[in-house]
């Protein structure tokens, strides 16, 4: 890894405020001129457990997370305990809790790793500064700074704008942060352990936004006017994002009584022409399925989000996966088409769900927009957003709805007291929309449908390459991995990246090319059993005979890409 | 040109049985919607499976015949795009109380501006009549020699204790009455539920149009019989006689959407905003 990142890591347990420390501290290095990638664990549960925020930081574009910190700061002795291991070598560790004895073992691996471990009593010095003992949260930011030798009025400025309308004593949670910075505990040695690279202060600042932000942007940029939704993590806080700014965007968010409703629903305002969004995760999306076929016979143009997390069931709630692709692929009775579009961060999240809606509309099916818990909930740097797509609609009066036509697709208005009305059918139909169950009609009317899908495919762009042609190792993957293999292989000209963001109907030139030049392919996926490589293999007989999966509840990072090419 | 029920008509014929409710259950909707003046092309139904749904290409309104228990929310979601269009969802008993019960409390305690039109002829008639919460208990049904061995829901107490802006019951053997009962359930800003008693000449033979004479009454028929009052509609309910009517109304209710803040003052409706939208003035939350 060439690229100078350092990774910095808060820990705790849920209900102490790790998020918005970690998030005020993304938001001060983001003013700093820094670029940040930002990653949470947490728990199903709302006090207790442990969580965890940490941030990696560069002063170029990063988008994924190391296993290990440089520096790690623990409110809790359970989190310190947690994540003891993942010091990084030469690392710091800060900790705020009295008589917390490091055994024998732990003594020795600070030893062997040269870890400094550093006590500081961020509670007293909260309260000796005037403020409570909840701004220890701020005193360690502001202890944190120091070792960082960065200059506090960002700092300062970025927390209290942050807490303006909170009823906070603002005057307090300034001492409290300066009294962190100007703390005893500090040693001039602690800033040499890391190499935290140098930013150009001067250069255009980042936003910072997780990738339900960006499918929340692109959704009110590309004329979604309703969202429906029922909570579940990691999609909910599309609800929260979109709700909190409705009085600007004058979307309609309304929470529906569950999935079905909220597809069913979305379905119904598609039909009435209006463009409507459910997000949702893996059970809420399996309720969905039903109508995801019905939407496919009657044509009715609909976009879901699904956000995946962990494993079958309940899983792990809040932990991350790319586990849903089968039934996102495959899920619904009968033979229809539809998309499947894979997000990996914030940029493609805005832009691929402005895609979908125009693919939606335009071909008349369902399409699906995949993300994961690690796009979903982690910060991004993101430069500055693309322009709007151009809104497709594909919209053409004709005299039947659904009118046999070559192309598969039929004529579809927006329904208004001037036109003619038409039904929608999820009974098998004949071209005015009649229910049948003649053979003949039958045939027709599924053939045309999937003339669509034949027609979607010649459209779709094939997937994109990054890095050279002839490289000695080609990744192939989906989603949020690509984050990860990018951030490694970035300075490395002999190894490459091909990234499917269309994932069904499935383009396999470039793939096949690879194949048959003998490149030695690894498919790299974030679930139990390569889905995406069966499919690959489903459409080309192409078997991978190297794969690197993981479905633990957690991202790659750097080190397993980096581990599977030094091995 | 005024309309006529023919402007209603599809080219297709009915594939109901013979006898069956579901003919004067569309004629009465189809009368009204004249007398309301309400166009082909300004009302959307939303239809269920069910031999209540196979009505759906039978109307020439737009329409989407979907999925069993759902055609409540797919109406809801059609009517929150287009508030210019009157919206129907037509739903039958095994639908509305079995698959998508969930969606008849929540539509009516949202009070979405909608009519429910509920095909009530106490059994699941398109899978060959198996028992529903509104059939008899003791009576044999499909499957069921002995009877259902569970007991039955009061449909019109259910309705009523969720506190429905517009509750109305009829009958198919009284198609005039219905079709008022429906022009007032569509006139009503809220969500109207209407409930309709319907001959099932296959599998509820003991609903015929006899019984209903002897046996159903009618609200008109009361003196002072108030509709805005819980206690009247509680007591008719109550009682052993079967009567119809407008039985509850509640119009001290907003509807779902002058309750939603952020649309007060927006004159366009959702189909009208489909465009490309500015995000600028929202990056301030990503700094
Ligand atoms: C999800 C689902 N479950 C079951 C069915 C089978 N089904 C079709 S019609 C019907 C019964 C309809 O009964 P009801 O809603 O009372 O309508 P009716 O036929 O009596 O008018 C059932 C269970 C289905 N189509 N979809
Ligand atoms: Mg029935």
């Amino acid at each position: 890894m060439s690229k100078k990142r350092i990774s910095i890591k808060f820990a705790g347990a849920s209900g102490q405020g790790i998020n918005t420390t970690g998030l005020l501290l993304a938001k001060a290095l983001n003013k700093e001129g820094y670029k940040i990638f930002a990653y949470r664990e947490y728990p199903s549960l709302i006090t207790g457990g442990t969580a965890s925020y940490q941030l990696d930081v560069s002063n170029s574009q990063i988008n994924s997370s190391s296993r290990y910190s440089d520096i790690l700061l623990c409110f809790t002795a359970e989190s310190l305990d947690k994540y003891f291991d993942n010091i990084k070598e030469n690392g710091i560790l800060v900790y705020d809790f009295k008589n917390y004895s490091f055994s024998q073992e732990q003594e020795t691996v600070l030893l062997k790793k040269n870890i400094t471990k550093i006590y500081i009593d961020s509670k007293s010095i909260a309260t000796d500064a005037g403020g409570t003992e909840i701004m220890s949260n701020v005193v360690m930011l502001g202890f944190l700074w120091k070792i960082l030798t960065l200059e506090t009025d960002i700092l300062i400025d970025v927390v209290l704008d942050f807490l303006k309308n909170k009823n906070i004593d603002l005057e307090a949670e300034k001492n409290a942060i300066l009294a962190g910075y100007n703390s005893p505990s500090y040693r001039p040695e602690l800033s040499k352990k890391f190499d935290l690279p140098q930013t150009d202060m001067f250069s255009q600042k980042s936003l910072i936004m997780t990738g339900n932000h960006g499918i929340s942007l692109g959704a009110v940029a590309g004329g979604v006017r309703a969202y429906y939704a029922y909570p579940m993590t990691p999609a909910t806080s599309i609800f929260k994002f979109l709700g909190d700014t409705s009085e600007e965007t004058k979307i309609l968010v309304k929470q529906a009584e569950n999935e079905i409703t909220a597809v069913q629903m979305a379905m119904g305002s598609m039909y009435m022409g209006t463009r409507a969004l459910v997000g949702t995760s893996g059970g809420g999306f399996d309720l969905m399925i039903e109508t995801i076929s019905c939407a496919g016979i009657s044509e009715t143009p609909l976009v879901i989000f699904l956000s995946q997390r962990t494993g079958a069931g309940t899983g792990l709630p809040t932990w991350t996966g790319a586990g849903d692709l089968n039934t996102a692929v495959k899920g619904g009775h009968g033979d229809f088409p539809r998309c499947v579009i894979a997000t990996s961060d914030a940029i493609s999240g805005y832009t691929l769900i402005q895609e979908a809606f125009n693919i939606a509309e335009t071909y008349q099916i369902p399409v699906i927009v995949l993300s994961e818990k690690q796009i979903s909930e982690s910060l991004f740097s993101v430069k500055s957003l693309p322009k709007e797509s151009e809104i497709m609609r594909g919209l053409s009066e004709g005299e039947n709805r659904y009118e046999l036509t070559e192309s598969g697709i039929s004529p579809r208005w927006v329904p208004s007291k001037e036109k003619k009305p038409y039904i929608h059918n999820s009974d098998e139909h004949t071209e005015d929309g009649t229910s049948t169950e003649e053979s003949n009609d039958t045939l027709l009317m599924a053939e045309k449908r999937m003339r669509k899908l034949s027609l979607l495919e010649e459209h779709l762009p094939e997937p994109k390459l990054y890095g050279k042609s002839t490289p000695e190792v080609l990744f192939v993957g989906w989603g949020s991995v690509k984050n990860t293999v990018l951030d490694v292989i970035e300075d490395r000209n002999d190894i490459s990246y091909l990234h499917y963001e269309y994932v069904h109907p499935l383009k396999t030139k470039t793939l096949e090319d690879f194949i048959e030049k003998g490149t030695r392919i690894v498919l790299l996926e974030n679930n139990q059993t390569g889905q995406f490589g069966s499919l690959i293999t489903q459409e080309t007989g192409y078997i991978f005979k190297e794969r690197l999966l993981k479905y633990d509840g957690r991202p790659f990072f750097v080190e397993d890409i980096l581990d599977f090419l030094n091995n | 040109m005024s309309l006529t029920i023919k402007d209603y008509n599809s080219t297709n014929t009915p594939t109901w049985c013979p006898g069956c409710g579901n003919f004067a259950l569309h004629a009465s909707l189809k009368k009204a919607l004249v007398e309301l003046n309400i166009s082909p092309s300004e009302l959307f139904m939303s239809f269920d499976i069910g031999c209540n749904g196979n009505g759906a290409d039978k109307i020439n309104v737009y329409g989407f015949k979907g999925l069993h228990g759902r055609s409540i929310p797919l109406a809801v979601g059609a009517h929150l795009a287009n508030r210019r269009f009157t919206v129907i969802a037509d739903i039958g008993d095994g639908a509305c109380f079995h698959e998508g019960i969930d969606h008849l409390i929540h539509a009516v305690k949202a009070n979405y501006n909608i009519t429910i039109l509920i095909h009530n002829n106490q059994n699941f008639a398109l899978t060959t009549g198996q028992a529903t919460v509104s059939t008899q208990e003791e009576k044999p049904m499909y499957g069921l020699p002995k009877g259902r061995p569970e007991r039955s829901l009061n449909v019109s107490k259910f309705i009523l204790s969720l506190d429905p802006s517009f509750y109305a019951r009829g009958t198919s053997t009284d198609p005039l009455q219905l079709s008022e009962i429906i022009k007032s359930g569509i006139e009503n800003n809220g969500c109207s539920v209407i409930e309709v008693i319907q001959i099932c000449p296959k599998y509820n033979k003991d609903f015929s149009p006899e019984w209903a004479i002897q046996n159903i009454k009618k609200t008109d028929s009361l003196e002072n019989y108030n509709n805005l009052s819980l206690k009247n509609a509680t007591e008719i309910l109550d009682n052993s006689s079967i009567y119809t009517g407008i039985i509850y109304r509640n119009n001290t209710l907003k509807s779902f959407y002058e309750r939603v803040h952020n649309r007060k003052d927006t004159l366009t409706e959702l189909v009208d905003e489909v465009k490309i939208q500015d995000t600028a003035h929202l990056l301030k939350y990503f700094e």
